[in-house]
C-alpha cells in the first residue's frame, strides 16, 4: 500500500475545516488540523507534512508570518487560501514563498487539482520530471524545446522573439504553478524592473497570438487577473 | 484662539470668499448702470439684499450671508446714497433705512442658508430610503435560498436513513445550487459597498487592464459553472489596454452572462465581443435566449428586486434586479454607459457597455 501524503489544514473555521478533512479523506490524504497560527509552526516542524494548507486569516498570528517563518528552514509546499477582499494579500504570499493560492470560496475539484501541483513540484524540484530528462515540455499542441530555445505549434515554429522565448520558458518551468508579475520581470529584467507590468502585458498579448487560437479564450497561459500568469499543466 | 474657534464656525474658504465678492462686485456693477435712469436710491437696497441672498444660496455655511449682509450696507450707504462716496447713516430716515435693510438681510441669508440645509438633509433621507429598500430586497431574496437550504439539509439529517440516495443526491445538489446562488449575491453586496452610495465619488482602483485577459479569466470561470453553455469572444487584434477595476468588471461580465443562462431560459450560446471605438471600449454580450420581456426592460437597472414586484415569478427571477443595478453603477462610477436591448434580426437579448479607454 501506498504511503499516504499528509496535510495540514491550518484554519480556524471548523465548519471549513470539517469539509476539507473529509474531501481530502476520501482523496487518501492523511489530514491533521490546526486552528491556530502557534499550534501550525509546531506542527509544521513536529509533523512534517507533505503539504499545508494555509489561511491568511487567523485569530491569533497573521498567515503570511508563519509563511515567511516556514520558508526560513524549508521548501515544503504551502497553498495559501484567501478570501476575495485579500487581493493584496495573495500576491504577497507568494511573493513570500507561498506554492499557490485558492480563493474562496473554491471547489473540490479545483483544491484537490492545486494540491497535487505543489506536491509534484517538491517531488520533482521544480522542473517536470520529463522537462529535465528531454529538455522538452509538451502540452496539447504547444512544445517547449530548452535546448533549442524554440517553442512549437503544432510542430510549427512559432517564431517566439528572445524575450517572449524567456517568459514562456519560465512559464513552463513552473507549469500548473501561478507566477506574480514582479517575479517574472525579476527573473527576465532583472529588479529595476519591477512593478512596471506594462512591457511584460505587451509581450503576453504578442505570445498569445502567436501560440493561442484565440488570445480571449487561452488554452496554455491563464491569467490570474491582479496577480501573474500560469502555465498549463504539462503531459 | 477666538478667531481660530469663530473660523470653525463659520467654515470659510477661498471659493467661497471669492464668489462672496464676485457677487457683491456684481451689485455694484448693476447699481452703477441703474443709477442714470432712476431718481431715487431705493433700487440700489434691493440689488443688494438680491446679492445677499445669491451669496447663502452660494456658499457654506451662514458666515458669507452674514458678513455680505453688512458689507452690503456699507456698500449702499457709502457709494449709492447721498453723500455719496462718504459714510453717513445720520441723515434723517437713514438709521431706520439701513437698520432695516441689515436685519432684512440677515434674515434672507438665514432662511436661504437653513432651506440649503433642508435640501441636503432630504436627499440625505431619499439616498437612505434607497439603501433601506435594497437591503430590504437583499434580505428578502437571501431569506428563499437560505430556507430551502436549512429545510434541505434538515429533511437529509432528520431522515437520513429512510431517504432514498437518489433524493438524498437531488436535495443536496439544490443545496449547492442555492449555496452558488448565495455567493454570487454576497459579491454583489460586496461590491455595492465598495462602489458605495454616490458613484461620482466611488473609490474605484482603476488600474490598465487587458481586455483580453479579463475575458480570458472571466471565460474559465464560466466555463466551470455553466459547461453546457457554448460561448465564444472575440478581441481585437491590437492590445486593447482599458482602466478599470478588474474585479468590478470581471462581476459585471460575469452578471451578465449568468443572467443570459438563468433568465434567458433558453440560451445556448454567449457571444461576448470587444471593440474600440474612439476613445471607448465597447463590450458586447449577446445570447440566443428568450430575451427580455418588454415590460421589464425600462426597469432592468433600477435596483428593484423582482421578486418584489413579481411575486409569482421570483423563484425565476430572483437576483437579476439587484445583479444589474450593481453592474449599472459599477459602469456608470467608471464613466462608462450599461444598455439592455432584445436581438431584433434573432432570439435572446445585447448587453452593451462602454468604458473610456483614458482617464
Amino acid at each position: 500500500m501506498a504511503i499516504k501524503k499528509k496535510i495540514l489544514i491550518v484554519e480556524d473555521e471548523r465548519n471549513i475545516c470539517n469539509f476539507l478533512t473529509a474531501v481530502l479523506k476520501a482523496n487518501n490524504y492523511d489530514v491533521i488540523v490546526s486552528h491556530t497560527g502557534a499550534e501550525a509552526y509546531h506542527m509544521i516542524t513536529s509533523h512534517c507534512p507533505d503539504v499545508v494548507l494555509l489561511d491568511l486569516g487567523l485569530p491569533d498570528i497573521d498567515g503570511l508570518s508563519i509563511l515567511s517563518a516556514v520558508r526560513e528552514w524549508t521548501q515544503l509546499p504551502i497553498v495559501v487560501i484567501s478570501a476575495r477582499a485579500q487581493e493584496r494579500d495573495k500576491v504577497e504570499a507568494l511573493d513570500r514563498g507561498a506554492d499557490d493560492y485558492i480563493t474562496k470560496p473554491f471547489g473540490t475539484s479545483e483544491l484537490l487539482a492545486r494540491i497535487r501541483t505543489a506536491i509534484r513540484h517538491t517531488y520533482t524540484c521544480a522542473l517536470d520530471e520529463n522537462v529535465a530528462q528531454t529538455g522538452i515540455f509538451k502540452a496539447g499542441d504547444l512544445t517547449i524545446d530548452y535546448d533549442k530555445h524554440r517553442v512549437f505549434i503544432k510542430g510549427e515554429d512559432a517564431r517566439l522573439t528572445q524575450n517572449e522565448f524567456k517568459i514562456i520558458a519560465l512559464l513552463g518551468k513552473y507549469a500548473g504553478k501561478v507566477l506574480t508579475y514582479d517575479y517574472i520581470l525579476k527573473e527576465l529584467w532583472g529588479p529595476s524592473a519591477r512593478g512596471n507590468n506594462q512591457i511584460l502585458r505587451v509581450n503576453m498579448a504578442n505570445i498569445r497570438r502567436k501560440i493561442e487560437e484565440n488570445p480571449a479564450e487561452p488554452k496554455y497561459i491563464f491569467t490570474e487577473v491582479g496577480v501573474g500568469y500560469r502555465m498549463t499543466q504539462g503531459e | 484662539m477666538r478667531l481660530n474657534k469663530l473660523k470653525n464656525k463659520f467654515p470659510t474658504s477661498g471659493r467661497n470668499t471669492f464668489s462672496s465678492i464676485l457677487i457683491l462686485c456684481a451689485a455694484i456693477f448693476i447699481c452703477n448702470l441703474l443709477r442714470p435712469v432712476s431718481d431715487n436710491d431705493m433700487y440700489a437696497i434691493l440689488v443688494f439684499i438680491l446679492a445677499v441672498m445669491i451669496i447663502s444660496l452660494r456658499t457654506e455655511g451662514y458666515f458669507y450671508g452674514i458678513a455680505g449682509s453688512v458689507l452690503a450696507v456699507i456698500c449702499v450707504n457709502y457709494i449709492f446714497t447721498y453723500p455719496y462716496m462718504a459714510f453717513n447713516f445720520t441723515i434723517t430716515g437713514y438709521p431706520l433705512t439701513f437698520f432695516t435693510m441689515l436685519t432684512v438681510s440677515l434674515i434672507i441669508s438665514t432662511m436661504a442658508t437653513s432651506i440649503k440645509k433642508q435640501e441636503r438633509m432630504r436627499v440625505e433621507i431619499e439616498k437612505e430610503a434607497i439603501r433601506a429598500n435594497l437591503l430590504r430586497a437583499i434580505s428578502h431574496d437571501l431569506r428563499t435560498p437560505l430556507t430551502s437550504i436549512v429545510g434541505a439539509t434538515g429533511a437529509i439529517l432528520e431522515n437520513y436513513d429512510s431517504l432514498p440516495p437518489e433524493t438524498k443526491r437531488e436535495l443536496l445538489g439544490e443545496v449547492r445550487e442555492d449555496a452558488q446562488w448565495l455567493i454570487r449575491m454576497v459579491e454583489n453586496i460586496l461590491s455595492i459597498t465598495r462602489i458605495g452610495s454616490n458613484p461620482s465619488q466611488a473609490n474605484l482602483v482603476k488600474r490598465p487592464e487587458a481586455v483580453e485577459e479579463i475575458l480570458g479569466e472571466i471565460l474559465g470561470k464560466f466555463k466551470k459553472q455553466f459547461p453546457e453553455t457554448a460561448v465564444s469572444v472575440k478581441v481585437p487584434e491590437e492590445l486593447l489596454m482599458v482602466p478599470m477595476d478588474a474585479m468590478l468588471i470581471e462581476q459585471v461580465i460575469m452578471n451578465i452572462m449568468e443572467n443570459a443562462v438563468i433568465h434567458g431560459v433558453t440560451t445556448t450560446k454567449i457571444l461576448v465581443s470587444v471593440c474600440r471605438q474612439d476613445m471607448e471600449a465597447v463590450f458586447k454580450i449577446c445570447d440566443n435566449g428568450q430575451g427580455i420581456a418588454p415590460d421589464m426592460l425600462p426597469r432592468l437597472f433600477h435596483g428593484e428586486s423582482s421578486s418584489l414586484y413579481e411575486p409569482q415569478k421570483a423563484e425565476l427571477k430572483r437576483s437579476m434586479g439587484i445583479g444589474l443595478s450593481v453592474c449599472n453603477s459599477i459602469i456608470k462610477a467608471h464613466g462608462g454607459k450599461l444598455t439592455a436591448k432584445n436581438n431584433t434580426d434573432s432570439s435572446g437579448a445585447t448587453f452593451c457597455f462602454t468604458l473610456p479607454i483614458t482617464e
